[in-house]
């Protein structure tokens, strides 16, 4: 008998318009697992996360969190739930310095009311440094600490990519969704990314869902890939069954799919 | 007591300081109104008015970017409902030779209180439909709320309808409007100063990256637009019991305007620079008033100019936003 | 139902006014996003020019009628050009909010100079009679011959500029301008133009509203385009702002409504707010306006 997945997707449909950008899709992820979804442009990866994070509703489907149906909640809940995400085209906070994008995102746990704020008796001042030592602590495992009073978007393109995953951790999720994390890396910068997500999925026990078109990246990481086609799932396995899957061969027609699929 | 917080905020925090310093100035400035010249008086009052209504819009348009023009609307409920509680209660506790300061005080901070909570209640009420409209359409509905309490007012007999009410006691001092604008700003600047309050910040930069850590965006909008709506009511019971008159034409759109361009002039977001921008544009007309047929052109000149030459806001000096 | 009907000519003429002004509202907002503020004193001169122009003329003609109305749309359409070309370019690109008080800033300096004595001064002035005035009834329904211009007048330049944005190159290039600036720029057509012509056509509309409103309610001054000129914008956001039959139809319908309340015993003191209170409605269900482009978020 498998695991018990921690999330669940049924027959998950969303259609915009006339449009059906994500049809019938189901999919597991085990606790502490680290899964890819990949397919071409356009294929519904996005999507499949904006529902799962509550962006989007589906129009047909359930999407589940360990056994909980996640229809009708909105985004700030699910991340209370312990549903965490970085964007792919990178959403920092303009105004907010490095340090603050990660506070703002510990206060989920240790919400501090406006009264509070106002008041600022002891437990709030301990609350306050405690929340910024934890913000430090993640900020120095990604080698960012020496930003921290920077705005954000001084910092390199990876750098930013990076800061997103620290925001996202500081929210302590139980599932991380990262989109296209290696978008815009140069190959050092990728294994680096490589040998960091290894290290934070251990570190944090943490179940990891990614969606990537850097074939190194995935094939390097991830234990199972989906793989996402006009909106379907058209197959599912380890990255040694998918390689070879005629489906996804087909999928990635117009590229030279073998180098595609391995050396790119 | 051992605190482990090796921060130098542990023992009384420094805005406390600050707000405890900031009411001791405004308690002697009121002392020695005495010997202020009453021109300079008024002209100071307006000042704190105009500073509390500036400070308080711009956590809601500056900090937490929604973009309302409705400040006006909040502000004459306060007015109102102020002006209403020491009209009705003053001659009954106190007779017709007016009371002696102490109670006096407490019936106006009471008076104050009320109109204030009144206008927040507005707010929440204005607030909790309308904050998922963005943008232009918020702005353009937050206006229609001003000018629909504006029309309310207008036909709302008990409370003098069209022709407002008078004979509101002269109440409000320069120490009073002082305390009160010191309080203004220490609530908005302790908010904002908080991981609480990177909030409104977060929200304003982006909604959805703010939902997905765990933000409540609309939650956050309302508390800025109530609090906001909070001291615009306060600023209105003070603005009543100084003018002695109110009418509702006092607090139409216009109005909403003035308040809207001290916190842009000022730099979204910067409340030093909101509040020297509302310190400015209170001076300009009376430093106007020698030319005062040409005063509004003038006025409107500058206005453009400024904007022209340092779009980034008149005291914004770290970096140019652009958002 | 004879009651019903006239306040339907009521409002439609008063809706008809709304809708010209609120043309040039969304149409600069369509290229630009930016809401022009300062396009109710563009009304507000338009209605000036007419009043100086028709005290020159013989009254009661035809012709004379038209040329007020001509001056009207030609002096808005080179002070819209003139604003757009000294305040607004310059400050292309810039956050919206700036343009946004700067717009206020044009529309205070409009108003304050026509307040100057020197100008015009503060008092109302009656507005001459420009048009033949004679009222017709039509199965009990009066209709003023004032009614009948605006209806007909601004229908035909509505008619107008549906043929100008849809039928021309100008009109084309406005839209390409309207759906991505620099990709129109990077085809070839000349922004500067075409945001100075939107201006023009916008302003002009709007001159011929000034007109057409003072000549039904016979007053003009320095403030009128305030109140006109607010539900003017409330009838375009309405009808969904950027989106061209949304105006006319936000124009006619608050016109409408105005008249049907403003006739009405006991909510005729609520007029003012009425307007508010429905646009709040229909945003509320439909927060793009009622004609507007319902485009979902991309995250």
């Amino acid at each position: 008998m498998p695991p018990p997945a921690l999330l669940q997707l049924d027959q998950v449909t969303i259609r915009f318009g006339g449009l059906t950008a994500v049809s019938a899709v189901d999919l597991a992820v085990t606790e502490g697992a680290l899964v890819g979804l990949i397919g071409p442009n356009g294929a519904g990866k996005t999507t499949v996360f904006n529902l799962i994070t509550g962006v989007y509703q589906p129009t047909a489907g359930t999407i589940a969190l360990a056994g909980r149906p996640l229809a009708g909640l909105r985004p700030h809940r699910l991340a209370a739930l312990g549903i965490a995400r970085t964007f792919q085209n990178i959403r920092l906070f303009g105004s907010l310095s490095v340090l603050d994008q990660v506070l703002v995102a510990c206060n989920l746990h240790r919400p501090t009311s406006p009264v509070q704020a106002l008041v600022r008796l002891g437990a709030f001042q301990q609350g306050e440094a405690a929340m910024r030592q934890r913000a430090e602590e993640l900020l120095g495992l990604f080698n960012l600490l020496r930003f921290r009073d920077q705005p954000a978007r001084s910092l390199s393109y990876g750098d930013q990519r990076r800061l997103e995953i620290v925001r996202a951790l500081a929210t302590r999720p139980r599932l991380l969704l990262l989109d296209e994390p290696a978008a815009g890396m140069n190959p050092a910068e990728k294994q680096a990314l490589i040998a960091l997500i290894r290290q934070i999925h251990q570190e944090f026990k943490l179940t990891i869902l990614l969606v990537e078109h850097s074939m190194r990246v995935v094939m390097g990481l991830c234990e199972r890939v989906a793989v996402l086609d006009h909106g379907e799932k058209i197959a599912e396995g380890t990255p040694a069954e998918i390689q070879n899957h005629p489906a996804v061969i087909a999928a990635y027609l117009g590229v030279d799919h073998q180098t595609a699929l391995t050396h790119h | 007591m051992e605190s482990k917080v090796q921060s130098p905020k542990s023992g009384i925090p420094g805005p406390h300081l600050a707000l405890v310093g900031a009411l001791l100035v405004a308690g002697g400035v009121g002392l020695c109104s005495d010997w202020i010249d009453p021109y300079h008086l008024d002209v100071l009052t307006n000042i704190g008015i105009n500073v509390i209504l500036a400070v308080s819009l711009n956590l809601v348009n500056g900090h937490t970017g929604q973009f309302s023009l409705g400040h006006a609307g909040f502000m004459s409920v306060g007015a109102y409902l102020a002006a209403a509680v020491t009209l009705n209660l003053a001659p009954r506790l106190f007779g017709p030779d007016g009371g002696a300061a102490g109670p006096t005080a407490l019936l106006f901070l009471g008076a104050l209180l009320a109109g204030g909570l009144a206008a927040a209640l507005a707010g929440l009420l204005v607030g909790v439909p309308s904050l998922r409209l963005k943008g232009d359409y918020l702005a353009i509905v937050t206006l229609g709320f001003g000018q629909i309490i504006v029309v309310l007012f207008q036909n709302f007999e008990p409370l003098g309808g069209a022709l407002g009410l008078n004979g509101i006691p002269p109440y409000t001092t320069v120490g009073w409007v002082l305390a009160w604008a010191a309080v203004a700003v220490f609530t908005v600047g302790c908010l904002v100063r908080s991981t609480y309050g990177r909030g409104f910040l977060a929200v304003r930069d982006d909604e959805v990256a703010a939902a997905a850590l765990g933000l409540d965006p609309t939650r956050y909008k309302t508390v800025a637009f109530v609090v906001g709506a909070f001291f615009a009511g306060i600023a209105g019971g003070l603005y009543a019991h100084f003018r002695l008159t109110i009418t509702p034409g006092g607090f139409d759109f216009t109005k909403s305007i003035e308040i809207v361009v001290m916190v842009i002039l000022g730099g979204m977001g910067n409340t030093l620079g909101v509040i020297l921008a509302a310190v400015l544009l209170t001076l300009l007309p009376e430093v106007l008033r020698p030319v005062a047929e040409y005063r509004m052109i003038l006025y409107s000149l500058l206005l453009i100019g400024l904007m022209l030459v340092r779009p980034q806001g008149l005291f914004c000096f770290k970096r140019g936003r652009t958002n | 139902m004879q009651e019903f009907l006239q306040q339907l000519v009521n409002g439609l003429s008063l809706g008809a006014i709304y809708a010209l002004i609120a043309l040039g509202y969304t149409m600069v907002y369509g290229v630009l996003r930016f809401i022009n503020f300062a396009h109710s004193e563009v009304f507000m001169v338009g209605a000036m020019t007419g009043w100086a122009v028709g005290r020159q003329l013989p009254q009661g003609t035809w012709w004379g009628g038209l040329v007020v109305l001509g001056a009207a749309m030609l002096v808005c359409a080179l002070l819209g050009m003139t604003i757009e070309r000294l305040v607004y370019r310059p400050l292309r690109g810039t956050a919206t909010l700036n343009v946004l008080i700067t717009a206020i800033g044009v529309s205070l300096l409009l108003q304050s100079v026509f307040q100057h004595p020197r100008v015009f001064g503060a008092t109302p002035q009656l507005f001459p009679p420009v048009f033949p005035e004679r009222n017709f009834a039509l199965g009990g329904v009066a209709l003023s011959s004032n009614q009948l211009v605006v209806i007909v007048v601004a229908a035909l330049l509505m008619v107008g500029l549906e043929l100008v944005v849809h039928r021309t190159r100008l009109g084309m290039a406005m839209r390409a301008v309207a759906l991505n600036p620099q990709a129109a720029q990077l085809v070839g057509v000349n922004i500067n133009a075409v945001i100075a012509l939107t201006f023009a056509l916008g302003s002009a509309l709007a001159g011929a509203g000034g007109v057409l409103y003072a000549l039904n309610y016979p007053t003009v001054e320095p403030l009128m385009g305030v109140m006109p000129g607010l539900k003017a914008f409330v009838a375009a956001v309405l009808g969904g702002i950027g989106s061209i039959p949304g105006a006319a139809l936000g124009g006619l319908i608050l016109g409408t409504v105005e008249t049907f309340v403003g006739g009405s015993a006991w909510l005729s003191t609520y007029k003012d707010a009425i307007a508010f209170a429905v646009l709040i409605l229909i945003l509320l269900c439909r927060p793009t306006g009622l004609l507007g482009r319902v485009a979902p978020e991309k995250v």
